[in-house]
């Protein structure tokens, strides 16, 4: 399985997904079409997931905003991830500026309704 | 003609850091949102004022984006651009706004009155509840958000106000206006 990696624009985030369960996406998110934009990224971690998957997962997300349809598609990505909990080993760094309120606050919605995900909010 | 009267008009109400109106794209919003970073840090604003003028700005621009492609889906021609303002309250120093004004249909007008009639008077926490109800339920579905631009909107200013105009029989303008307080 080939790793996917997608460079940053002013608008869309910079995503690297590799086999060995290293997953980022760091940047800015508010695509024009948001769910088009994020499609290869579900499709990847589907196929990831099914046989494909590294002992350990490790998503690193740092966004710095993002529109509200970026706030459900991550929800969704969340969820795809929950459901392969009890299946691997994953792990969710929700990484933020120790300055900006609003991205921990969305950090923490998240660890709320994924109450079972390992989700850890990392200041920096 | 005059054209300091221009911006005389601009500076009256206040210091405007953005405005423009016709057709948004989203290389547009994108643009603006990065001349919007550099005012912030030229004013030197914070990490959380800077967040919620950027998301509000993209979300109501991203609305008014939608709004007008599905108008002119309708073959309705070149009305359905929108204008957006971003400044900073003259009489107070101490918020900014963005204003927001589009043509809707009246189908559209419905499903936004209802939608800011749900959140009207509610505190922040409420708002949070809301939201995370509505991003939960809305799972799977493609739509725009799934309905929770208007309470991210919500959540991160101080004061939402809009008003409906009605223009010939079927439309309206919708002009929405935002504060943000710098404390």
């Amino acid at each position: 399985m080939e790793p996917l990696n997608i460079a940053a624009t002013s608008s869309t985030p910079a995503i690297h997904l590799n086999t060995t369960g290293a997953i980022s996406i760091v940047g800015k998110s508010y695509p024009e079409n948001t769910f088009e934009f994020y499609r290869p990224l579900m499709e990847w971690m589907e196929a990831y997931f099914d046989g494909n998957a590294a002992e350990q997962t490790t998503v690193n997300m740092e966004i710095v905003y993002f529109n509200s349809s970026s706030s459900k598609l991550f929800f969704d990505f969340f969820d795809l991830l929950d459901e392969q909990r009890s299946k691997h080993v994953i792990e969710v760094n929700w990484i933020f500026h120790k300055e900006n309120e609003s991205a921990l606050e969305a950090g923490k919605d998240f660890k709320e309704d994924f109450a079972e995900l390992t989700i850890n909010l990392v200041a920096k | 003609m005059k054209f300091g009267a221009l911006e005389n008009i601009l500076e009256s109400d206040g210091i405007i850091f953005l405005t423009y109106g016709g057709f948004l794209t989203q290389a547009l919003i994108s643009g603006m949102t990065e001349a919007l970073e550099l005012e912030a840090t030229k004013n030197d604003l914070s990490m959380k004022i800077t967040g919620n003028l950027f998301t509000i700005f993209i979300e109501l621009a991203q609305n008014m984006m939608n709004y007008a492609k599905a108008q002119s889906d309708q073959h309705t021609g070149n009305e359905s651009k929108g204008l957006i303002v971003v400044g900073q309250e003259h009489a107070d120093k101490n918020s900014y706004y963005i204003i927001s004004r589009n043509l809707i249909n009246a189908d559209d007008k419905s499903k936004i009155e209802a939608r800011l009639k749900s959140i009207e008077g509610m505190d922040k926490e409420q708002l949070r509840e809301l939201y995370r109800k509505q991003r939960k339920s809305g799972a799977g579905k493609h739509d725009h958000g799934a309905g929770i631009g208007f309470i991210e909107i919500a959540r991160r200013c101080d004061t939402l106000e809009h008003a409906f105009e009605p223009v010939g029989d079927h439309r309206f303008f919708l002009t929405i206006k935002t504060t943000i307080h710098k404390n």
